[in-house]
């Protein structure tokens, strides 16, 4: 009774009848990108030379197994059908394990690797709009916008929150095609639902006040404010809240909303961190001030969707029937839309990325304070498809940084290592990933500490300070605001805000 | 809209009978040979999924090759039986909400469909079945806290997950009769026009509708029949017991309605067909048992009793993980 070697047999003897295939079925191209929990990776299906997209499911460092984000993301990929939803093809497996650096198997640890199959996408929101030079035409942000809001209407009458909707998780293909992706954060709701869900959801920028307000306790509205965030952002080329931390978030949410009251939302005062971040004195709404510039419809619309009040805020039903849509010029179709080149070469990222690295390292040390700055032109007006020169093909959304960086570690420019390649001079213009990835790694309360070496995957905050209950060294607590300035402009406390910090921490617990 | 109709589980994972039966012969057929081949059928499991089957005996000489009698696909039945109904006595001993036993035993049912008991052992599939119902139910309870609720080695649990969940082909959302009983009940009281004083005896009715759900689901009905036809057939027969609505003239009203599959004479078909697996369920007991167990331990071998395994995971946690996938492989036994 003699057990064969591992994986031998598997060979000789192929596994009965189930379901999954290798992932020795795909050639990997190259990596594009870094998931709520993974690495992504453009493959090619050595058999119908299909592109698609591999998303690998981290499996190390967890206590408990496949992780409950990855099951919450298949589970609601596989009830989700929709022309404006990403396709989970299939999910594969990498046979045998990994040895670890010593070569040694360890059972508890999921070396093998799951990943899911997607179809292949160009592009994402925040990468197109990056490019410099590019304009996005008004038919062509409706066209986003309506197929946004059709994706996201589809989730919600299926009982999906997205809770991460932002543009690095819209993704486009060269037919104009968007769709949303990145259901890692996602979970179902039910009306009736009793249980509480986590608050600490939805990157800062476009996290919604009541979330920020610490509500446990809501539905489809939280996605519906990331929409208008995303809308703004748009029409306005540059993201409109840019929040460093909680606390400021709220405040610049509230210069531009106006500060809640009883009257305006119902129930606010009795929110469970009203009274910390309420304003000293009580502000104007402006937004059709700051927005002055944007047409009517466009600025109606906004207006709904940045409601401060989730009840009263616009639904994704309502907002597909807008007279935005409806007037002239109406939303282009998508196969009109211009092709640009494709996004995810990651060689040449990579060497840009290593560039811009140097580059900005040597600037950080000159500028303590670096400002803002955002490379983005505001939309054409009129028809005409603008055919970016694509000189500096902006990066994939997806961000890469799956090794350590290796930016110096001065202070204030950690992040450089993670920042994603975007349109010169503003690689900050979103949190780096790293703390999204990292926050995986990060908040399991002390115990990847110690016992695991960093992996690369928030290897900057390592040595943060750790909170073990809230998002360690994330500030995700909403006590805790000291992350941002401490980064200069960097906004990059915004990811480092981002969602899973505590929420994974704590993944087991009362959050959900 | 994501429901039953366009799910993983009316597609792929409802059989006719016929088929079903071929399923489970062949999943015996295929440990039988392989308990011919090799002398032992037990597959080892990896957490990472990685699967390593028994290796060819190599010389026919060996004590190995004391003659091992194969559970037949009767025995592997009340195998399987035996351990559904210990999935209800860990839900119910945790108190977990109904829908996540009868997920753990569509999860459970669903494996089987694809291995042998001689393959796995049910008693660590029906574990892992139980806590990764929980995950995808959203009711997490860590893999310890389950272990130590029932004084078994959580890293068993953890060790089988992804075999389960891969043998399940990810198709994680599982729909059972309960939600669908209530749905019918709320139906009848429309269809009823109940006054207040009759909302008990509806109340009743779903209760004693439930009792039937919990017998339907130890059955192979949720492998043959829709979720809503088991829903009706149980609340059939608890209508059957306490008279609260003229269930004919229901079911009538049901047919009816344009989008109905079926006819009358059908349905009532499939609900006596189901009726009939609830009638005759027969929980196997311990006596039963007695006997296959040994033949099962037998065909499992010894070289990875999990009491041995258990020793060595207590001696050293991060030795144990090594070898007890190691030891298997690379030490004979004999």
């Amino acid at each position: 009774m003699v057990m064969a070697d591992l994986g031998k047999l598997n060979v000789e003897e192929p596994p009965p009848i189930w379901g999954s295939r290798s992932v020795d079925c795909f050639e990997k191209l190259e990596q594009i990108g870094e998931g709520t929990y993974g690495q992504v990776y453009m493959a090619k299906e050595i058999k119908t030379g299909e592109i698609v997209a591999l998303k690998k499911i981290r499996m190390d460092n967890e206590r408990e197994g496949f992780p409950i984000t990855a099951i919450r993301e298949i589970k609601i990929l596989k009830k989700l059908h929709h022309e404006n939803v990403i396709q989970l093809k299939e999910i594969v497996t990498s046979p045998g394990r990994d040895r670890d650096d010593q070569g040694k198997p360890d059972n508890n640890k999921y070396k093998g690797g799951i990943y899911m199959v997607f179809d292949y996408m160009d592009h994402d929101l925040t990468g197109l709009a990056d490019r410099p030079g590019l304009r996005f035409t008004v038919p062509q942000i409706k066209c986003y916008m309506k197929q946004l809001l059709t994706g996201l209407h589809y989730c919600h009458v299926n009982q999906v929150l997205h809770r991460d909707i932002k543009g690095s998780n819209l993704l486009i293909d060269n037919e104009g095609n968007l769709k949303l992706a990145d259901f890692g954060l996602a979970r179902s709701f039910s009306h009736d639902h009793a249980g509480n869900l986590t608050n600490r959801v939805i990157t800062l920028w476009y996290r919604p006040p009541e979330l920020l307000l610490g509500a446990t306790k809501y539905g489809p509205a939280i996605d519906m404010w990331s929409v208008g965030c995303i809308f703004a952002e748009l029409l306005h080329a540059k993201p409109i809240l840019p929040g460093k931390n909680e606390h400021e978030q709220l405040n610049k949410i509230f210069e531009l909303c106006g500060s809640p009251d009883e009257n305006i939302w119902p129930g606010v005062s009795k929110m469970p961190w009203y009274n910390n971040f309420k304003p000293a004195r009580p502000l104007k709404r402006r937004v059709r001030e700051f927005f002055r510039h944007f047409d009517r419809h466009a600025l109606e619309l906004l207006e709904k969707m940045l409601v401060l009040d989730p009840s009263q805020r616009i639904s994704a039903k309502d907002a597909l029937d807008a007279e935005y849509f409806w007037t002239d010029p109406l939303p282009c179709d998508p196969k009109s839309l211009p092709t640009y080149e494709s996004s995810h070469e990651f060689q040449t990222k990579k060497k840009r990325q290593q560039q811009r690295q140097n580059e900005e390292a040597a600037k950080r040390q000159k500028l303590q304070h670096p400002q803002q700055q955002h490379s983005r032109l505001p939309p054409l007006q009129h028809g005409g498809q603008s055919h970016a020169a694509p000189h500096w093909p902006a990066g994939p959304n997806h961000p890469n940084n799956n090794a350590l960086p290796q930016v110096p570690a001065g202070p204030s420019h950690h992040f450089y290592g993670n920042g994603k390649p975007r349109g010169p001079p503003a690689p900050n213009r979103y949190p780096p990933s790293g703390n999204q990835s990292g926050g995986y790694n990060q908040n399991r309360g002390g115990y990847s500490s110690g016992s695991y070496p960093p992996q690369g995957r928030g290897a900057p905050y390592v040595a943060g300070p750790r909170r073990p209950s809230g998002g360690g060294a994330y500030g995700v607590g909403p006590p805790n605001y000291t992350q941002g300035g401490q980064y200069g402009g960097s906004g990059s406390s915004g990811r480092g805000q981002n969602p899973m910090g505590g929420n994974r921490n704590q993944q087991y617990g009362w959050q959900q | 809209m994501a429901d039953f109709q366009t799910s993983t589980q009316r597609a792929k994972w409802i059989f006719t009978p016929q088929k079903l039966a071929e399923r489970y012969k062949a999943a015996n057929q295929r440990a039988v040979q392989i308990l011919e081949k090799c002398g032992t059928t037990r597959v080892e499991v990896d957490a990472s999924g990685s699967l390593t089957y028994p290796k060819e005996k190599v010389d026919a000489g060996d004590r190995a090759d004391k003659k091992l009698k194969p559970l037949n696909v009767e025995e592997e039945r009340f195998m399987r039986a035996f351990y559904e109904d210990k999935v209800q006595d860990v839900c119910s001993a945790f108190k977990f909400p109904h829908k996540i036993q009868a997920t753990a035993l569509q999860y459970f049912k669903r494996f089987y469909l694809q291995w042998s008991v001689m393959q796995h052992h049910p008693k660590e599939i029906m574990l892992t079945c139980v806590y990764a119902a929980c995950k995808i139910e959203e009711n997490h309870v860590s893999a310890e806290e389950i272990g130590r609720g029932i004084n078994q080695d959580h890293l068993i649990i953890l060790k089988y997950e992804m075999a389960v969940l891969q043998s399940l082909e990810f198709d994680l959302i599982v729909y059972a009769p309960y939600r669908a009983i209530e749905g019918f009940v709320n139906n009848m009281e429309e269809f009823l026009q109940v006054r207040d004083d009759e909302m008990l005896k509806l109340e009743n009715l779903l209760k004693a509708a439930t009792a039937e759900a919990d017998i339907v689901m130890l059955t192979d009905a949720p492998l043959l029949f829709p979720p809503g036809q088991l829903a009706l057939a149980c609340l059939r027969i608890a209508n059957g017991a306490l008279g609260v609505i003229d269930f004919d003239r229901y079911l009538e009203k049901i047919v009816s309605q344009p989008n109905s599959e079926h006819t009358i004479s059908e349905l009532t078909e499939l609900l006596d067909n189901i009726e009939y697996m609830i009638k005759n369920y027969k929980k196997p007991s311990e006596k039963d048992m007695k006997h296959i167990n040994r033949k099962l331990k037998s065909c499992l071998g010894h070289s990875s009793s999990h009491d041995e395994s258990k020793k060595r995971e207590k001696r050293s946690k991060h030795k144990s993980h090594k070898s007890s996938s190691d030891t298997p492989n690379s030490a004979p036994i004999g």
